[in-house]
This record gives C-alpha cells, structure tokens and sequence, in this order.
C-alpha cells in the first residue's frame, strides 16, 4: 500500500502527499457537484435538484433507521457529507490512477488506511463526546461498558476497539483490494501486447462495475455503522 | 511491500494525513452546510409545512362546504313549510274574508229592504192623510153645493168618516 508513497515533511509532521492529494480532489469534486446541484432551490423540485434532495433522503432514511427523529436531525449533515464524500472518494479510483515516477498522485483515498482510519476515529471520538456530553461521564461510562451486565466490561472495552478497526478496515480492505485487482488486470493488458490487451478490456470493465457497487454499498454501509454506533452512545440501552 | 505493516511505511506513519483528513472533512461539511445541505433541507422542510398546511385547509374548506350545503338543505326545508303557511294563511284570510262580505252584504240588504218597506209605508201614509182631506174638502164642497145648507159641523164630521171607512174598506179588499 505504501508503494508510490510521496512524504513530505511540514512542521515536522509527516504527510503523505499520495493520500492527501487524492482526499483533496474528492472533496473539491463533492463540493462543486453539491454546490451545482443545489443552486436554484425552488419549492417544486428541478431536476438537479431532485437528485440532491434524493441524495439527503437517502442519507436521512439511514439515520431514520437506526435512531429517533429528533435525535437524529442533528446528524443528518454529517451522514450526507460523510456519504457522499466516502462514495466520491471510493469512485475516484475507478476513473483515474495517476503514478509517475514510482509516486502515486490519484487513486481513491479511501485506499489507503490512514484516511479510513481517520474518519473512523473522527467519527468514533464524535460518538464518545456526544456519550459524555448528554449523559456526563459517569453515565456514559455506565451506559457504554456496564450495561446489560457489568461483568462483560472487558469485552466492552475490546468491543470499541474492534468496531474501530472494523469500521476503518473494512472500508479500506474493499476500495483496497479492488484496486489491485484493477492494477493486476492492467498489468495483465500490457504484459502480451495485443494478445492480452483485448480480453483485459471487458475483464477491466466488468471488474470496474462491480467496483462501482462495492464503492457504493460500503459508503452505505459506513454511514449506517457510524449512525449506529453514534445511536449507542446517546441512548440508554 | 513485506517491510511494511498495515500502516507503518519503510518512513513510518505518516500521521498528518490523520490531521489533514479531518480538517479536510470539517471544511468540506461547513462549506456544504453553507452551499447545499442548508437551502435544500430548509426548502425540504418548508415543502413538508406546506404540503401539511395546504392539507389542513383542504380539509377545512371541506368541512365549510359541507356547512354550507347543509345550510342549505335546512333553508330550502324551512322555505317550502314558509310557503305553505303562507298559502294557508291566505286561504284562512280568504275565508274569512268571503264570510264577513257575505255577511255585509246580507245585512245591507236587510237594511235596504227595511228601508223600503218603511219609506213604502210612510208614503201610503202620507197618500191616505192626502186623500183624507182632499176627500174632506171635496165632499164638503159637494155637499154644500147639493144642500146649498150649512150643515151641522158634529154632523158633517160623522158623515165623512162613514165615507172614509168605506174607502178604508174597499182598499183593504183591494
């Protein structure tokens, strides 16, 4: 995974240009689809933004899903932002890989672990602080890792690191291995000429369909984790 | 590849990426709070309150149509027994009316017949007081002419009302 990685050192912190620059076009995009789907905001729906409002529907039934309405209104911007962004950002791998010179400079950011384990934690810490914040600490503690049983408090404990690794590995694992598989299929093209070059064609096509679902379905599967988890910290159980 | 594990890299953990990405994702999502989400659930919102709105005062406008036609049908039901008290009104004044010129009438009548049977006697009276002198002047000239003598006034007087009785007979037979 780190192959190609391009670090730059700033202030003394190491950054990974390969991983933020990608991270920094998929948002660029998300904002200027968003921001060119919801111009012109009329009360009977246009078109463009019928599919905006589709896109926050969708993003809202999730939320629906798994906590209260007045609850969940609050989280309704970050399961569409964080929809959207993870679904972009899963996509932007199929559309375009750039490396030059050993250095990878787009790819999905989603790829690369550090960025799913980020949003894992940004969303994970959000959780916890939204936990200690409307139960106080003691609350939260008693709500998160003594209850049902208290004698399980071990496991609880395990239990929020798992569903951190899970929740970052999982998104990583899928966006990861379909673009090695999308590399292998390339390297398969160019390794015969003309005799490997035209089978690769719908075999890279179909792996690329199938990868747009996968993308798809694990941004889904992102927020509706990140909504449920969230769901456990601010309710009683 | 093999030196590496999940996240370390042969340079280590390139833990800016960290700082990065959620200072990336908290700006991506105040600048679509400003741009997008923002307008589009407000406009969502004011849909869903309009929808709900122009729902309750369906309803309403419903409910006062209704009103209204049952207004109705209660004055059309109040104007046909109007009508037909008035027709029966009317029928009972006629009545009474007819009676009372009826009774007018035959009263007048009475009183014209009345009237004339009176004026017809006091005319014969006053025919028969006429005739009584006439008949007295005429006899006394007669009879003085005849007797060409004064008669005694007693006797003259008793001879009159014998002829006078005899008149008064023959009328009554007549």
């Amino acid at each position: 995974m780190n192959e190609g990685a391009y670090v730059q050192k700033l202030f003394g912190i190491p950054f990974n240009l390969s991983n933020d620059i990608p991270g920094l076009i998929a948002a660029v995009i998300v904002f200027f689809l968003l921001f060119w789907l919801s111009r012109s905001i009329q009360l009977r729906p246009t078109k463009r933004q019928n599919i905006i409002e589709w896109i926050i529907d969708f993003t809202n039934g999730i939320i629906k899903g798994v906590m209260p309405d007045e609850e969940g209104k609050k989280f309704g911007l970050l399961a569409f932002t964080l929809f959207v962004f993870i679904f972009i950002s899963n996509q932007l791998g199929l559309m375009a890989q750039l490396t030059a010179n050993g250095t990878s400079y787009i790819s999905s950011p989603t790829s690369n672990a550090m960025t799913t384990l980020s949003l894992a934690f940004m969303v994970l810490m959000l959780a916890h602080f939204l936990g200690v914040k409307k139960f106080g600490f003691k609350g939260y503690f008693k709500n998160t890792y003594l209850s049902p049983i208290p004698f399980l408090l071990p496991l609880s404990v395990l239990e929020e690191f798992t569903n951190f690794l899970t929740l970052a590995l999982r998104l990583y694992g899928n966006i990861y291995s379909g673009e090695v598989l999308l590399k292998l299929i390339y390297k398969f093209a160019t390794s015969f000429g003309v005799a490997s070059f035209i089978p690769a064609i719908p075999l890279e096509l179909i792996w690329q369909g199938f990868s747009v679902f996968i993308g798809s379905i694990q941004a889904y599967v992102f927020v509706t984790l990140t909504m449920v988890y969230i769901s456990q910290k601010v309710e009683k159980e | 590849m093999s030196s590496t594990f999940l996240l370390g890299a042969a340079n280590g953990v390139q833990w800016g990426d960290t700082i990065f990405y959620l200072v990336l994702f908290i700006v991506l999502m105040a600048l679509l709070k400003h741009f997008a989400w923002g307008p589009v659930s407000e406009m969502m919102e004011k849909r869903a309150d309009k929808i709900s709105g122009d729902l309750d005062s369906a309803e309403e406008a419903r409910k006062k149509a209704e009103d209204l036609a049952a207004q109705r049908q209660t004055a059309l039901k109040d104007s046909h027994s109007e009508a037909s008290k008035i027709i029966d009104r009317a029928k009972k004044n006629g009545e009474q009316q007819k009676v009372t010129i009826v009774s007018d009438a035959q009263e007048k009548a009475q009183t014209l017949k009345m009237n004339a049977k009176e004026d017809i006697s006091r005319e014969r009276q006053d025919a028969l007081d006429s005739v009584k002198n006439d008949v007295a002047e005429l006899s006394i000239e007669i009879a003085s002419k005849i007797i060409r003598k004064d008669l005694n006034a007693d006797d003259q007087k008793a001879l009159i009302d014998t002829y006078i009785e005899g008149l008064g007979k023959q009328n009554e037979a007549k």
